[in-house]
């Protein structure tokens, strides 16, 4: 179920409800950050929106649709954060975001897109095995102290792109953060390509199959038995994608769950809490799109009934407490809580490419999403995920705001003794 | 066709160019066929944006200068928002979303049409204040609600119907005249939709409304009810489980079950005259099952343990809402007494547990769209409003028409899927019956239209009043001199105020 006639369902069954644009019922709070779809919130038709697309979705699918440059822009501005999908599954069992992936895989395998920043992020990967196109052979120059891999260690911490060579802070925290556990892990070192979360959001499913295969072969070469990401796209993409092309043989964990588990294992213990009131920002990836892949090729039948049945991916069991708990230790009651979180978060308007072909709409969808944490009264916005500390950072600078952006990691590091416990 | 160049720059004019678009990309999210009907609409020329009632106004203008037929939507729930026929524009009201004036004092709210119910329902309980939002779900229009198209809501027995809230209007005739309604005609203000200044809340919503056929309503002004809740949705869990539940010493739910429906028909109308409950309702089964399961899957596997269709085949679902824990005591105790005069039982216990942690159900409807779950075959028919007494008797023949397109394998077997729902304590009710279809069932199609006549020509042989006035169609027909010649009143007023024939001319 990946192709876009595997949709037709989902296409068929929609009756314009709006659940796609605005807040679950009982998760309403209010008359501002109601909207849960930025490109609705920011141009209004209803063509920019879950529903929207999935009737473009049919309309290309069924030939009265003619591709042209705009239409191509207009599928390629939507950041793919899967808030329509999982609202929409509160109430249907419609595949609204899995419609949106697969109008864009069609558009790549009929030469129509992805847009040219798209097409950059694959000849990078190609050439360099990182989105940014940055020499292999750097990837890990971020690493200050010598390699902390250890001989024979069955956890591996998958590091991804923006860890590497944009936010090497966060890979050092990390690192400092499972070694002040004790724990043993390593890392991929050359093995370690971009995880092809960018090129799947994108509709470049070839491209992103063959990096999932290498690094599925590099994981299973060194017997890994857990996968430890510190970016919300990597762990996305291990749980969401790479089932599509093989049954995982190990677990993914996130840095927030690790910490988490450290914690309450005694393993790490946090020395001070830090003086700041801060709100987390719940990534896609790591909250509402987190669920692992199960594949279903079963058929549809009479009045919706799924056969075999289906394991729907809603949201509902997406890592939205870890961090919070974390963030609870470290912070204590100077945690905030935004209107659109957990499920219901607001893209930070960095994701499905959007940021490098749609820089204006990504810099405004990440000021929407600052201002609703700086209405939380909190002088920091916390997350999970470089490419959400890129894009606030980006909008930060922009508004010349005094909103700080911390990653998660970060505030773990400052905050911890380093104890360290010696178990694997 | 598409609409001519001229007349399009004209239109950008007013709304600037981002807030018009005749892309054929924009376009195809409004000509997509519901999908309990495989009717294709006519596809928009044009979409447009409107931010003001100025801009309302001038393009109203424009198209009654040039025939350009207009329909004004906001969330496009009903077919009503779709072209009938080519050369028709979208007046895509979203952006109109102000929030004018919430007067706690004097109770009421304004609102301009882009307001949805998940934002200003809890912006007034925040301030102890609420209204009843209609069974759309949380993003529904207000304003739509309100004055232009249906409005029964699961709370109004302790309340009232939408169209008896509906104040002051604003309102942009289908000439792109404007007039102020009711107290605000006469620059008194928004508190009174009858005067002083012109009376026209019937030619509004009388009881339906004219689904955007009479111009399009720029601003209402909706009275308010006290909210006994608190000030935030107390939610707990993650979509789809989420568990809502109000203070226990305040808000308490009670589901019973009748041995016959005269008997849930006489506690339903001694609940009224005892003045109790916030909100009573005799509701649909099969339905019912729908809310209370996360997939189609989930509801085959409940509606297939029996439990559902026994329980809840003559169902009384009643939720008390009180200022303090003595009155609810006493609303308890007077329920009880009634519920045992009248021979009424409490349901299985886990029927009525679903409800203690979703209380949204009574509030918001916050899932009212699984309903559709089933693949989206489905239609509401009878659609009426009466005495309580009266809509049971209709009720009562409704298995019977519902039983003859089960044998034939038409429509799913439930034919106990309706509702009654008392307002204003008994005073009128409301009556609905669902009925769900397999959009994968060859000829599906016909199966809609055919139960829809069944229905009406048995109501009309047996004397029944139960349709939704106004309407269209041939159907219509029939009905109209059932009311007093509705049909030909509503036709001449159409004509009066709209002699282009441009604002949504319906079929």
């Amino acid at each position: 179920m990946d192709r876009l006639s595997d949709f037709t369902y989902t296409m068929e069954s929609c009756n314009h409800c709006g659940q796609c644009k605005w807040i679950l019922g009982p998760k309403m709070r209010g008359w501002k950050y109601a909207e849960i779809c930025p490109i609705h919130q920011r141009w209004h038709y209803d063509a920019y929106s879950g529903q929207g697309l999935i009737n473009i979705a049919e309309e290309v699918l069924n030939g009265e649709l003619a591709y042209d440059d705009g239409l191509i822009d207009h599928i390629y501005r939507c950041t793919t954060c899967g808030a329509c999908d999982v609202n929409c599954k509160s109430i249907r069992d419609m595949e609204v975001l899995e419609t949106i992936l697969a109008l864009r895989a069609k558009c790549v395998e009929e030469g129509q897109g992805p847009l040219a920043p798209h097409k950059e992020y694959a000849r990078c990967v190609e050439e360099e095995h990182n989105i940014y196109g940055e020499p292999h052979d750097r990837r890990f120059d971020w690493v200050q102290d010598g390699d902390p891999s250890a001989e024979g260690a069955r956890v591996a911490y998958f590091v991804g792109c923006n860890g590497s060579y944009r936010h090497p802070e966060i890979a050092r925290d990390t690192v400092s953060i499972l070694s002040a556990a004790g724990l043993r892990f390593t890392l991929l070192g050359a093995g370690e390509y971009c995880c092809g979360a960018p090129l799947w959001r994108t509709g470049q499913i070839k491209a992103a199959e063959k990096q999932a295969r290498h690094i599925l072969g590099a994981l299973n070469k060194l017997g890994i038995k857990t996968v430890v990401t510190s970016c919300a796209e990597c762990y996305g993409a291990f749980r969401g994608f790479y089932p599509r092309i093989a049954p995982l043989g190990f677990e993914v964990r996130h840095i927030s769950e690790l910490v988490r588990d450290l914690l309450n294992e005694g393993r790490l213990k946090i020395a001070r809490r830090l003086d700041v009131k801060a709100t987390y920002h719940d990534p896609c990836l790591l909250g509402r799109l987190s669920e692992v892949y199960v594949p279903w090729n079963g058929k549809i039948g009479a009045y919706g009934r799924h056969d075999p049945p289906k394991e729907w991916r809603r949201g509902t069991y997406g890592v939205y407490d870890a961090p919070r708990m974390v963030l609870q230790e470290i912070l204590g009651p100077r945690l905030a809580e935004m209107t659109r979180n957990e499920e219901n978060s607001f893209c930070c308007g960095a994701g499905g490419g959007v940021a490098d072909a749609f820089p204006d709409f990504a810099l405004w969808t990440a000021s929407e999403r600052l201002d609703e944490a700086e209405s939380t009264g909190a002088e920091a916005i916390v997350s999970c995920c470089p490419f959400c500390g890129s894009s606030f950072e980006n909008a930060i600078g922009a508004g010349q705001r005094q909103m700080r952006y911390y990653d998660l990691t970060r505030l773990v590091k400052e905050s911890m003794d380093g104890t360290k416990g010696g178990k694997e | 066709m598409s609409l001519p160049g001229g007349v399009y720059r004209e239109l950008e004019a007013v709304v600037g160019p981002e807030h018009i678009s005749d892309r054929p990309w924009i376009l195809s999210a409004h000509r997509r066929p519901m999908p309990h009907t495989d009717r294709k609409p006519a596809s928009p020329e044009a979409v447009l944006l409107p931010g003001s009632r100025d801009e309302v106004r001038e393009i109203v203008r424009i198209c009654n200068r040039h025939a350009i037929k207009y329909i004004a939507t906001v969330s496009s729930v009903m077919p009503m928002a779709f072209p009938n026929e080519p050369g028709t524009v979208i007046l895509h009201m979203k952006r109109m979303n102000r929030i004018v004036e919430i007067n706690e004092e004097d109770r009421y709210v304004i609102v301009e049409p882009g307001v949805r119910h998940c934002q200003l329902k809890p912006e007034l309980m925040k301030r102890g204040l609420s209204y009843p939002v209609a069974s759309v779900g949380p993003g529904g229009s207000v304003l739509v609600n309100f004055s232009s198209s249906s409005g029964d809501h699961h709370t109004q027995h302790g309340t009232s119907r939408t169209n008896r809230y509906l104040l002051g209007v604003e309102w942009v005739l289908p000439s792109g005249e404007l007039v102020n309604v009711g107290s605000l005609g006469s620059g008194a203000g928004w508190f009174c939709p009858d005067g002083p200044g012109p009376s026209l809340r019937g030619l509004i919503k009388g009881w339906g409304g004219h689904w955007g056929s009479l111009g399009v309503y720029t601003k209402v002004a909706i009275g308010l009810d006290a909210w006994k809740g608190p000030e935030v949705m107390p939610t707990e869990g993650h979509s789809p489980t989420y568990r809502v539940r109000l203070p226990e010493d305040r808000h308490k739910v009670f589901i019973f079950k009748f041995p016959t429906l005269d008997q849930l028909r006489d506690a339903m109308i001694d609940i009224g005259k005892a003045e109790i409950g916030h909100a009573v309702l005799k509701y649909f089964n099969a339905s019912a099952a729908l809310l209370a399961t996360e997939s189609a899957n989930h509801f085959w596997d409940l509606w297939n343990s029996g439990s559902f269709r026994e329980e809840l085949t003559r169902p009384l679902y009643v939720y008390l809402a009180t200022w303090s824990p003595e009155e609810l005591q006493y609303e308890e105790r007077v329920l009880m007494d009634i519920i045992k005069e009248t021979g009424g039982e409490e349901v299985d216990r886990s029927i009525r547990e679903i409800y203690e942690s979703n209380m949204d159900f009574f509030i918001v409807v916050g899932f009212l769209q699984r309903v559709l779950r089933l693949g989206g075959g489905w239609s509401p028919a009878k659609l009426s409003g009466d005495s309580v007494s009266h809509m049971f008797e209709i009720g009562k023949a409704i298995p019977d028409l519902m039983n003859q397109f089960i044998e034939k394998g038409q429509i799913l077997d439930a034919p106990d899927n309706w509702q009654v729902i008392p307002m204003e304590y008994g005073h009128l009710a409301h009556l609905e019956l669902l009925f769900l279809f397999d959009r994968g069932r060859p000829g599906w199609p016909s199966i809609p239209l055919s139960f829809m006549k069944e229905s009406a020509e048995a109501d009309i042989k047996r004397g029944f009043h139960a349709a939704m006035p106004p309407g269209s169609g041939a159907l219509m027909e029939q009905l109209g001199p059932l009311y007093s010649n509705y049909h030909v009143w509503a036709r001449k007023i159409k004509e009066a105020f709209d002699r282009r024939n441009v604002s949504n001319p319906l079929p």
